[in-house]
């Protein structure tokens, strides 16, 4: 046998038996057997020492192609095993990608707490503090300095909580602003918004709740005037209810406003037109808002000759029913979870 | 105040519908409840009884044929039913207050229509006689609508009245704003008497200044009859049922006038004089409605001279009262003080259309008005005498009070340029009498319109007379930085937080019952109890929101929901109001059901939670088990948190014995009181982030089992120094391999220095040191 022959049956024989091997670690020994110290070639090689230098020369040639063939062998294989292994690994690990997954629970967020948060970025955005008062309450700052005198017919002692003589729980959020003009001293102006809990001596049923939360606004300052606070109030209906939203207004009676008023918003179900949700009206009142009486700005510290301001406030529960048609208003107290959840 | 739209027109010329003033009134005046039609019957006719027979086969109907134009035959089963009588007729196809009348066969015999009681037009039972059918008078023209014979053919507006608007419990007050709203001319009539030629001859004391005027008119002759169709058709549009003409008279004229008005029975009245004062403390008067009542010091009495005959301004007495046999009245026109009549009214719990007029205060100007009108009524509908005279005592400033007011100040207060014209229009308009000097407008106020007193309630009636729609829309030009305070945020930031660990968010009611006050609080404190709660439910403050959030708890349960985790952010009521962020919860956390993960809630799930949050505010606490603790707690499984030695919050499972007696499956709660927390005020600055590797060591010791992992965490910091950065607990151990009284703590400890690489002999040195520590300190072994 020629000595090409015999590089050359080494060539076939790595080729045989290289593509059958499964296994990285049988390659390795396939590696030893043809490429290795001991190996074929190197035995191979051993063999032609004796070769003269002009047919080691060509020998040299051969066995480099021999060589480089069976490196090209074992890198494929060794790229085909790597596949086949991971493509194995990937079929086991493949898994029914349509069962349901673990869930996060993420909670939520009262809808009261959710709806006066929209109020309060609502009225800090047009520049409103945040006030907060206490919710046992002195009768002065609910009553009396609101133009309530103690023997007002709008605060009968059947209406309200008493904890003592003077003592009862805020029926409104009122208090908050008595207090706040209070501490401004009668000096600076004052733009201010009070969200809180208020109560009320009323039985719960669907639309009444011993216990509710208001939400009110005050601006004191010199020239605030009856078409800041009507703007006021376009602003914060359309945010609330829709850009299309319009407003008007009715007179009423507020013993702390004169002018007082009610608010309607025009009915965001029937655009105004009329329908079951506004009685046919096209209106649906939404909250009381009027001019900060004299008397009030007097006894709260403030020259009614030098200021002049505005107040508005609703009921976040009345808000929340209109928003999301909520038909009882006890749903906010009873904490039912399929009620909560529904607002995310 | 319900107001007929006839009435009404006597004093305006509605010339719009009615429907259509209500809902400018809406806008520009007071609210209106709703304007409906007396009646909506329809198709009813005047019909003449020609013949009644029996019904051949009903004892009690009668088969009647009535002429309405034309003859048709009647089964009619009312008792009251005579040949001649004219009646009321609702033909086939007529529609009584929704009920289709159609052609019927009545036990055989053909029925087309029916013969109508007032009670079957739709008027409510408490005006009118239900015990029959209604006869019309004969001289009622067959045919002819019923309606109109009987003045029913009207319609209603009712006002919801705010309680400054006192001048509205009246036709002629509401005819005022009527004609300011339609800008129409006022049509006010002047009572025509023909006095007798007899003098009244009665002496009026006052002895009291709750009693301000009081006008008297005595009337003979009177004869007590049914007052006609049309007075008793607007005392019932008004809501009053009519009783006999003298009573309906007084009714009539305070509804058309405001002033309430009283007739007594003079042969009854024992006197000739009448003196008003205050009662005795031991006084008792029988009213009108035959009650004893016992009277105060407070209440004003109207009385003879000797005993008591009325109470003043609320209810007329019982021993004076018309009765069917009066011929001889005494007619009261008085004004009295309103805060007297509200407190006797609302004491005796009496509220009379009389006292609710008085409690808003009359006009003192139709006082006499008032007793003229009804005098002229007696004239005209009871053949009364009236007697020449009137005897009267008058201690009311009548003068007209003044308001000045300036166009600019006007103008600067609502934000619309007004013009001297538009601000005299609405004074025009509303018959306000005023001067006007340039631009500066002085006022004097009618008497009839007590609520006006200020320059701002001047400012209301050019406001909704000119327009409310008319005002521009412009925002205030104060200039501030509006934003929440950093406890707001907080409360927002914590909100969040507690959300993204899963739970949701409840409000509940802060009034408890006063058994429940003490179920999980944890330190002795006073309470907040109502004087007059409305039940017993909710008649004290609560000192957690875990009273609600257990509530609440309990009531999904009832529903099936079992797994629970539920938080409320609200107040502490005890000395003081605290804010306090509490949780409950319950059952299966986090659950991927088809792997059968159903892991319920434990101790450490929550306390986890809890110092999630803390570390997310930046606060450091210390957690030490309670020596003793609320006896709903489970002993074992309940922890307090401390910062700086005050006590802020705890966490605790609730006792077995409570959670069997509530039907509570296991239950965990936590408190964190906010406004005892000292929050970090800087914010957190920049730290470089760390240039050298830490080195990381695990051990584990064992220790008897009553040493707390916190002696542990606390003995190997206060050893390892200033490289031990963090420890970590990652297995507890008790078992076969230690002792029975032993648990084995494995522990991760994180070695670090900013400035270098640690050298790993120094940190086995510092390892070793730990170790003696601990051996030392709290008898700690190593693990082999």
């Amino acid at each position: 046998m020629s000595i090409n022959e015999k590089l050359k049956q080494i060539g076939e024989e790595a080729k045989k038996t290289i593509s059958i091997v499964d296994t990285i670690h049988d390659l390795n020994n396939e590696k030893a057997r043809y490429l290795g110290k001991k190996g074929l070639m190197a035995e191979f090689m051993k063999m032609m020492k004796d070769a003269t230098i002009e047919e080691k020369k060509e020998i040299g040639k051969a066995s480099n192609e021999v060589k480089q063939l069976i490196t090209k062998l074992l890198d494929e294989r060794k790229e085909y095993i790597e596949n086949k292994k991971v493509e194995e690994k990937l079929a086991s690990e493949s898994l029914d990608v349509t069962l349901p997954g673990k869930i996060s629970n993420v909670g939520v967020r009262h809808i009261l707490n959710q709806v006066t948060e929209e109020l309060e970025d609502l009225f800090i955005g047009m520049g409103y503090i945040i006030q907060e008062g206490p919710e046992i309450e002195i009768d002065e700052f609910n009553f009396e300095k609101l133009n309530l005198p103690k023997d007002h017919p709008a605060r009968d002692m059947q209406d309200s909580f008493y904890i003592s003589d003077e003592l009862l729980l805020r029926t409104h959020t009122s208090p908050v602003q008595v207090r706040t003009m209070l501490e401004y001293g009668g000096k600076e102006a004052i733009k201010i918004v009070c969200p809180g809990k208020v109560y009320r001596r009323d039985d719960d049923d669907a639309t009444h709740s011993h216990q509710f939360m208001q939400f009110e606004a005050l601006v004191v300052d010199k020239m605030t005037t009856l078409s800041d606070l009507k703007g006021t109030l376009l602003e914060f209906a359309k945010k609330l209810f829709g850009d299309d939203r319009s407003i008007r207004l009715r007179p009423s009676y507020f013993p702390f406003t004169e002018p007082s008023m009610e608010v309607d918003v025009s009915c965001s179900k029937c655009g105004g037109s009329g329908c079951n949700m506004c009685k046919g009206t096209g209106w649906i009142e939404v909250l009381g808002a009027g001019m900060v009486n004299n008397n009030v700005l007097e006894l709260c510290g403030y020259d009614s000759k030098i200021y002049q301001g505005f107040a508005l406030g609703m009921g976040v529960e009345r808000i929340a029913m209109l928003k999301y048609g909520i038909d009882d208003i006890r749903h906010f107290y009873t904490n039912d979870l399929r009620f909560l959840k529904q607002f995310k | 105040m319900k107001v007929s739209y006839k009435w009404l027109n006597e004093f305006v010329d509605v010339d719009i519908p009615y429907e259509e003033l209500g809902n400018k009134f809406s806008l520009m005046s007071q609210e209106v409840a709703g304007v409906y039609s007396l009646t909506d019957a329809t198709k009813i006719v005047v019909g003449h009884i020609i013949s009644k027979e029996k019904h051949p086969d009903a004892e009690k109907l009668s088969v009647c044929q009535v002429d309405v134009g034309h003859p048709v035959q009647i089964v009619c089963g009312a008792p009251n039913v005579e040949t001649g009588q004219k009646v009321i007729v609702a033909l086939v196809g007529a529609v009584l207050a929704g009920f289709k009348i159609k052609k019927a066969k009545i036990r055989g015999v053909e029925s087309n229509g029916m013969i109508c009681s007032l009670n079957e037009l739709g008027i409510d039972k408490k005006y009118v006689d239900t015990s029959g059918i209604y006869v019309l008078p004969e001289n009622s023209k067959i045919g002819s609508n019923p309606l109109e014979v009987l003045s029913l053919d009207d319609e209603v507006m009712e006002l919801d009245l705010t309680p400054n608007r006192g001048d509205l419990l009246s036709v002629m007050g509401v005819a005022y704003d009527t004609a300011a709203i339609l800008n129409k001319e006022l049509m006010l009539k002047v009572p025509q008497i023909v006095e007798v030629d007899e003098v009244i001859d009665f002496k009026i004391k006052i002895e009291t200044k709750k009693c301000m005027s009081y006008y008297a008119r005595v009337i003979k002759n009177v004869e007590i009859k049914e007052s006609p169709d049309w007075l008793k058709a607007r005392l019932i549009a008004a809501g009053v049922r009519p009783i006999n003409n003298v009573v309906d008279i007084t009714n009539y004229v305070m509804l058309e006038t405001g002033q309430p008005l009283h007739a007594f029975d003079l042969d009854k009245f024992e006197t000739r004089e009448v003196v008003v004062r205050t009662a005795n403390d031991d006084e008792v008067i029988k009213t009108l409605d035959g009650q004893d009542r016992n009277l105060l010091v407070d209440d004003i009495v109207i009385t003879n001279g000797k005993v008591p005959t009325a109470l003043g301004g609320v209810m007329g007495g019982y021993d004076t009262e018309i009765d069917e046999h009066t011929k001889y009245v005494l007619l009261e026109s008085a004004t009295f003080d309103p805060i007297s009549i509200r407190k006797t009214s609302s004491r005796l719990d009496l509220r009379s259309e009389s006292s609710m007029r008085f409690e808003r205060g009359v006009d003192p100007n139709r006082t006499i008005l008032a007793l003229n009108r009804a005098s002229e009524m007696f004239q005209n509908l009871a053949s009364g005498k009236v007697l020449s005279g009137v005897s009267n005592v008058e201690n009311n400033n009548l003068d007209d009070k003044e308001i000045k007011i300036d166009l600019t100040y006007v103008i600067n207060y609502v934000g619309y340029n007004y013009s001297v014209d538009d601000i005299e229009s609405v004074f025009d308009a509303l018959n306000f009498e005023y001067s006007r000097d340039n631009e500066s407008f002085i006022l004097s106020i009618p008497s009839r319109r007590k609520d006006l007193v200020t320059k701002q309630d001047l400012i209301e009636e050019i406001v909704r007379i000119h327009g409310y729609d008319k005002i521009p829309l412009t925002l205030p030009k104060t200039v501030s930085r509006g934003g929440l305070t950093t406890s707001q945020l907080r409360r927002r930031k914590i909100r969040n937080l507690l959300q993204g660990f899963g739970m949701d968010e409840v409000i509940s009611y802060s009034l408890i019952n006063k058994d429940n006050l003490y179920d999980f609080t944890i330190e002795e404190t006073n309470y907040t109890e109502l004087l007059k709660p409305m039940s017993i439910d909710k008649s004290v403050m609560r000192h957690t929101p875990l009273n609600g959030l257990i509530d609440a708890l309990k009531h999904n349960i009832a529903r099936k929901n079992k797994d629970l985790s539920l938080f409320e952010i609200g107040s502490k009521y005890l000395d003081t109001e605290k804010m306090a962020v509490c949780g409950v919860l319950s059952g299966v956390q986090n659950q991927l059901s088809w792997k059968g993960n159903y892991e319920s809630v434990d101790f450490y799930y929550v306390k986890g939670i809890i110092e999630s949050l803390l570390s997310n505010l930046d606060v450091e606490v210390k957690y030490a088990k309670p020596e003793k603790t609320n006896v709903n707690f489970h002993p074992g499984q309940t922890v307090y948190i401390y910062q700086n030695n005050n006590l802020i919050g705890f966490i605790g499972k609730l006792h077995p014995k409570y959670q069997a007696l509530n039907d509570l499956n296991d239950t965990f709660i936590f408190e964190l009181v906010l406004d005892d927390i000292k929050f970090q005020e800087e914010i957190n600055k920049f730290e470089s982030i760390q240039k050298y590797p830490s080195m990381e060591r695990d051990i584990a010791i064992v220790v008897n089992r009553d040493i707390s992992a916190s002696l542990v965490l606390d003995t190997i910091k206060k050893a390892g120094k200033k490289l031990l950065k963090d420890i970590t607990i990652f297995d507890i151990y008790t078992g076969e391999n230690v002792g029975e009284s032993e648990k084995s703590i494995a522990l991760k400890l994180v070695f670090m220095d900013k400035e270098r690489t640690l050298e790993t002999e120094e940190v086995t040195e510092r390892v070793n040191k730990i170790i003696k520590v601990l051996e030392k300190e709290i008898n700690a072994k190593l693990r082999d």
